[in-house]
């Protein structure tokens, strides 16, 4: 069995996991209008964290998450030779180094913590996050490490936001996922954690299951989602197939929802052809804003949170169903026994990936 | 046990196929060598143009491969042959291009930010052959056989039957793109071990 724990989150809402679980419990967001932050000094809505200095602040949040992720398990892990790091990241620190943007950091983070292996990092747009976590559990089914501690990291960059304005995907006001208003995309900025391991003893809480997870592409547009939501749909299948689980056994779906138009859109249509229409689903992206290649470590993370309280918490942003098929996108916290989770993402590129955790 | 079946080299200057020169640069033509190579190649893919070298790259690899094994789509289902494609730049080279647009010339190119994320390249393989099956990009200090190994034996244990695998390193002119298949029942080819990539990469 493999088994997920010590999760941990770095965001604007919290310095730590109870810091942000408190926050998204008391339905509280990270985004705030960041006056002249845009191209052409455009104000825009972001969720950034102010509390670190901008300099080295993508190896500063490594180290940090790291540092209080390891506190949480048997302190002999970090360092050990049957556990490997796996980072997901889209951008890294391009502005400290655009040819080389994650080397300086990541050579940081080994020589701080005396990894054994050099990290691997996935860099696969928006899925990166679920699919590091993926391939942590696969690296430890296939017997080649013991442990694997996931570490989910972006920054909001100009580079980043004046790409996502020059498509027309920033939203004018704080994203509102699945709504009928939505709009666009509010990035953020963070950095999350999770521990996976065949050890259940190296947990000082105790974890949950991780069952499995795929991905899929759409084979259908680089950066537009397909109209049929195939590559999720299949992502999705694949997963619960692999698990043996029927759709109804799902207590909750963490969906990427960005609040564009057609990415949420998308996601309603996958959700539909799995007939999963009933199931509760949120967006975290309302409080943590798209935190792109650590969207996935940020929600999962957020997610186990939710399984622990056995709370659903609400989809912040959302007030009137704004897709052509139904979602029960839940509106208000309330309380559920949640046994089984369905992380899903999606990005450019056509990827889309998802996971399955259980309590055990 | 796998199989790697098929492999080609691109760099600067030439283009080989398992070991086999394809196709040197033309110093006479003022095409770029990129679409020389896919004028030889003989394909009518109009999408080719628009895309960013490191996506070129890729593509060109991955249509040199099908050259030599033309019925991988025939032999596998859409969504056995999974994508594993690694380097040490992620999208550097587009994303210096895409810097330029706004700072030299003050207008984000909408255009060159589609292409700055590396796995951008998995996505013009998958729509090119309607392949719907698992995708990674991985961001590695150097080339790393065992990293393909590793991975690519995981893929083949979880589904996959295929796995179309390279290393695109890709910057400013500087091209280093080894891409190989390995499939997983083959009555030819070599085994898939961490010797057999490190010798047929050369690098």
């Amino acid at each position: 069995m493999i088994y997920i724990g010590a999760e941990e989150i770095v965001s604007p809402l919290g310095q730590n996991t109870e810091e942000n679980f408190r926050a998204i419990s008391e339905n509280r967001s990270g985004i705030s209008l960041v006056a002249l932050a845009g191209f052409g000094n455009e104000s825009v809505h972001l969720s950034k964290i102010n509390f670190v200095s901008e300099q080295n602040k993508f190896e500063f949040l490594l180290i940090d998450t790291l540092s209080k992720t390891i506190s949480s398990i048997d302190s002999c892990i970090v360092s050990s030779k049957k556990t490997i790091v796996v980072i997901s990241s889209t951008k890294g620190d391009l502005d400290r180094n655009i040819s080389n943007p994650f080397e300086e950091s990541i050579a940081a983070l080994v020589k701080q913590f005396h990894l054994v292996h050099e990290p691997v990092v996935v860099s696969n747009a928006c899925i990166s996050g679920v699919l590091a976590i993926n391939a942590a559990n696969n690296f430890i089914k296939a017997g080649l490490y013991d442990h694997a501690i996931v570490l989910g990291c972006d920054l909001i960059s100009d580079f980043v936001l004046y790409g996502f304005q020059s498509l027309f995907a920033v939203s004018q006001a704080p994203c509102t996922p699945f709504d009928a208003n939505r709009s666009g995309v509010t990035l953020g900025e963070g950095c999350a954690a999770v521990v996976l391991s065949n050890t259940k003893e190296i947990f000082e809480n105790t974890p949950l299951q991780f069952l499995s997870g795929t991905s899929a592409n759409d084979a259908n547009h680089i950066s537009g989602p397909s109209r049929t939501g195939e590559g999720l749909y299949r992502s999705v299948k694949k997963t619960l197939e692999q698990n043996h689980l029927a759709a109804e056994e799902i207590d909750f779906i963490s969906a990427h929802g960005t609040a564009t138009v057609f990415n949420d859109e998308m996601e309603s249509i996958a959700f539909d052809r799995m007939k999963m229409n009933a199931i509760p689903l949120n967006s975290l992206k309302g409080y943590f804003g798209h935190t792109l290649g650590a969207a996935g470590v940020v929600e999962t993370a957020v997610s186990m949170q939710m399984m622990r309280s056995n709370i659903l918490i609400k989809s912040m942003g959302y007030s009137e169903s704004g897709t052509s098929k139904p979602l029960n996108v839940i509106t208000e916290n309330t309380f559920s026994e949640l046994n089984t989770l369905l992380k899903t993402a999606s990005g450019f590129g056509g990827c889309n990936a998802s996971l399955v955790i259980r309590k055990l | 046990m796998s199989f790697i079946t098929a492999y080609c080299h691109l760099n600067e200057n030439s283009c080989s196929v398992n070991g086999k020169i394809f196709l040197q640069k033309s110093l006479e033509s003022t095409e770029s060598w990129f679409k020389q190579l896919y004028k030889e190649l003989g394909v009518d893919y109009p999408k080719f143009y628009k895309m960013d070298s490191l996506a070129q790259a890729g593509f060109l690899a991955s249509e040199l491969i099908k050259k030599i094994i033309p019925a991988i789509s025939d032999t596998y289902k859409d969504d056995q042959i999974a994508l594993l494609f690694a380097n040490k730049e992620s999208s550097a080279d587009t994303d210096i291009r895409f810097l330029e647009s706004y700072e030299e010339k003050k207008t984000p190119s909408p255009s060159l930010f589609v292409y700055t994320l590396p796995n951008i390249v998995l996505g013009e393989i998958a729509i090119r052959n309607k392949w719907y099956g698992e995708n990674m990009f991985a961001v590695l200090p150097k080339f790393a056989p065992d990293f393909f190994v590793q991975y690519g034996t995981i893929l083949l244990s979880t589904g996959s039957k295929a796995v179309l695998a390279g290393w695109l390193g890709i910057l400013e002119g500087r091209v280093e793109v080894f891409v190989f298949l390995v499939e997983k029942e083959s009555s030819t080819g070599i085994p898939f071990d961490n010797e057999n990539v490190k010798k047929y990469a050369g690098f």
